[in-house]
């Protein structure tokens, strides 16, 4: 039975294939856990055949809409809880 | 008169029909967004789940102050109390502040978890909307924090989610008290920033949470005017912070000045879902209180009317009165129509005219601008009227002169308003639209300005005593009720 995440991404075009890369997923497997994030280093495919061993992933747009096309998601490793940066860095990063 | 807690609330509200004990089983998955919701939009009353999948014997509460009419049940008067009449009954008490009291224990404290224990997938937060970004523990929530150089102790109302078992994470504005002190006292200095999120208040401090106070005043005297006794506060397990000794469960953290996480998106008080945040305030969990069988509160937030415009249009319209008066601007009345989710406030003005449109669009501009439409009406409209309102808007605002239209310098504009564009919204730029629906001062009120064809002005007095008192003689059943 695969597993099942979801990601939300500002810009699709920027979810990298076959490649390693660092993600934020939620966890959308049943349990009282369900939708906790994990920071992860994994391989993604826009095309599940591609990933034959890789679990399902959903991906959201930023504003949370849904894309049709399901992906698939091979996690390598869990990576810290929590990433460095400051509050509001975006805004603050606007700013300048 | 206050509630001893906001169990008292439930049961009054179970007395006058404005609750529903829900009993059979429900999801936190969705379900009981999608009820509350629904709720919202058919104006049902609020909900108290009380058989939650996953999480036996605990509670879930929804919509405590969705409808005026539950509002005016939580100040203590009289379920069908006029829209008019709470808000005077509310810038009365608002105008009353009671310094509350610190007690040694409190029923928060029925239970407290720390360390290892700490796991908030143990709390029965609901995941409210479908496309969420996690799991939202604080919708209907209040925030405690501290400046640290004058014991400034701000409460404030802002969106907080689940990341994992021991940390939330949230989107405070930029512009917030919670933010400036955050980033004018902690984040230069490298320092963790104490927070308590307060779940299950009484609905008064929660409801005073939702209000622009002052900078420099406490959220909690003015929550003693409203409930018209001092509140009573306790001091948190892992900090100096208080909060309120009745609350249902207490989180206790510090905001991390160098640590963050994704945040939302989330559905939210305009009606509408916009971005998530790659920068969130991440707050690392250090203590859980809570009573007994707690009830977790929140709000399915979305299109009005629900507990934030509800709330809102009272604590918004009143701190925009207070700050327009001080400012001596001729006014007479402001209105936040629930409608207009605090992006429109209506201004009712002694005397119009551009130049004090523009003294209003100033004061209200002046920090930040949560409202981007300001309408102004003159005396003879009651702002509370929205029909007469739009009337106004149609006949007497003139397309060129009557409008004005500029921008906002960042950081003033508002971050969740949907007409805005993404880049916009994430560096606080806005805009304002000023529509004076006034008459210009120096037009001749004998020669010039077009005279109102309303019962009020177009009939002799004894004439309108007399239809008045012949109505139902007439054959009328009775007289128009007041719109609530």
């Amino acid at each position: 039975m695969k597993k099942e995440y979801q990601t939300f991404t500002p810009d699709i075009k920027n979810l990298a294939e076959n490649t390693e890369i660092k993600l934020t997923i939620k966890d959308l497997n049943p349990g009282t856990g369900k939708y906790g994030a994990k920071i992860v280093k994994a391989i993604l495919a826009s095309d599940p055949t591609k990933l034959p061993d890789g679990d399902v992933l959903y991906v959201r747009s930023w504003i949370g809409a849904l894309y049709p096309q399901t992906w698939a998601i091979k996690i390598i490793e869990e990576l810290e809880e929590t990433e460095a940066g400051i509050p509001h860095g975006e805004t603050i990063g606007a700013k300048k | 008169m206050a509630f001893k807690d906001l169990r008292e609330f439930i049961k009054l509200l179970g007395k006058t029909g404005d609750v529903v004990r829900v009993k059979e089983e429900v999801d936190w998955d969705l379900e009981i967004g999608a009820i509350g919701r629904h709720a919202y939009e058919i104006q049902a009353p609020a909900q108290l789940y009380e058989k939650i999948k996953d999480y036996p014997g605990q509670r879930v509460f929804n919509g405590a102050l969705g409808t005026f009419r539950r509002v005016a049940i939580a100040m203590g008067l009289d379920p069908n109390t006029s829209v008019k009449q709470l808000y005077k009954e509310y810038e009365a008490r608002i105008n009353s502040p009671i310094k509350p009291i610190v007690v040694s224990d409190g029923s928060c404290k029925e239970n407290i978890v720390t360390g290892d224990d700490i796991d908030l997938f143990k709390i029965p937060v609901p995941y409210i909307h479908e496309g969420d970004g996690g799991r939202y523990i604080g919708t209907w929530a209040f925030e405690v924090t501290r400046d640290p150089d004058n014991s400034w102790d701000n409460w404030g109302m802002y969106r907080f989610m689940i990341h994992n078992k021991r940390y939330i994470v949230g989107w405070p504005r930029y512009s917030s008290h919670l933010s400036m002190v955050l980033h004018g006292k902690y984040v230069p200095q490298q320092k963790p920033m104490p927070m308590a999120l307060v779940l299950g208040s009484d609905p008064l401090c929660s409801m005073i949470a939702t209000a622009p106070i002052a900078i420099n005043a406490n959220e909690a005297d003015y929550a003693g005017g409203l409930c018209q006794e001092p509140v009573k506060l306790v001091k948190c397990e892992t900090s100096d912070l208080l909060v309120p000794a009745n609350a249902e469960i207490v989180l206790e953290g510090e905001i991390l000045p160098d640590r963050t996480v994704q945040e939302g998106p989330f559905g939210e008080y305009p009606g509408y879902r916009m971005e998530g945040a790659k920068d969130g305030v991440l707050v690392r969990i250090k203590a859980i209180t809570h009573r007994n069988r707690p009830i977790f509160t929140m709000i399915s937030l979305g299109v009005p009317p629900d507990d934030s415009s509800i709330a809102a249009s009272l604590t918004a319209a009143l701190a925009m009165k207070r700050r327009l008066l001080k400012h001596n601007v001729p006014i007479t009345e402001v209105f936040v129509p629930p409608i207009g989710v605090t992006h429109i406030v209506v201004v009712g003005v002694k005397r119009g005219g551009n130049e004090v449109a523009k003294q209003i669009k100033d004061v209200l501009t002046a920090r930040r601008a949560d409202v981007n439409k300001i309408i102004v009406v003159d005396d003879d409209i009651d702002p509370f009227d929205f029909d007469r309102v739009i009337h106004a808007f149609a006949t007497k605002c003139h397309p060129i002169r009557g409008m004005l239209c500029e921008e906002i310098e960042p950081p003033k504009g508002n971050a969740l308003t949907p007409c805005y564009n993404a880049q916009e919204r994430r560096a606080y730029r806005g805009a304002i639209a000023l529509i004076d629906c006034t008459w210009p001062p120096e037009l001749d009120r004998i020669t010039s300005v077009p005279m109102k064809n309303s019962f009020d002005i177009m009939f002799p007095a004894t004439l309108k005593n007399k239809v008045l008192a012949n109505w139902k003689a007439y054959g009328f059943k009775e007289k128009k009720k007041e719109k609530r």
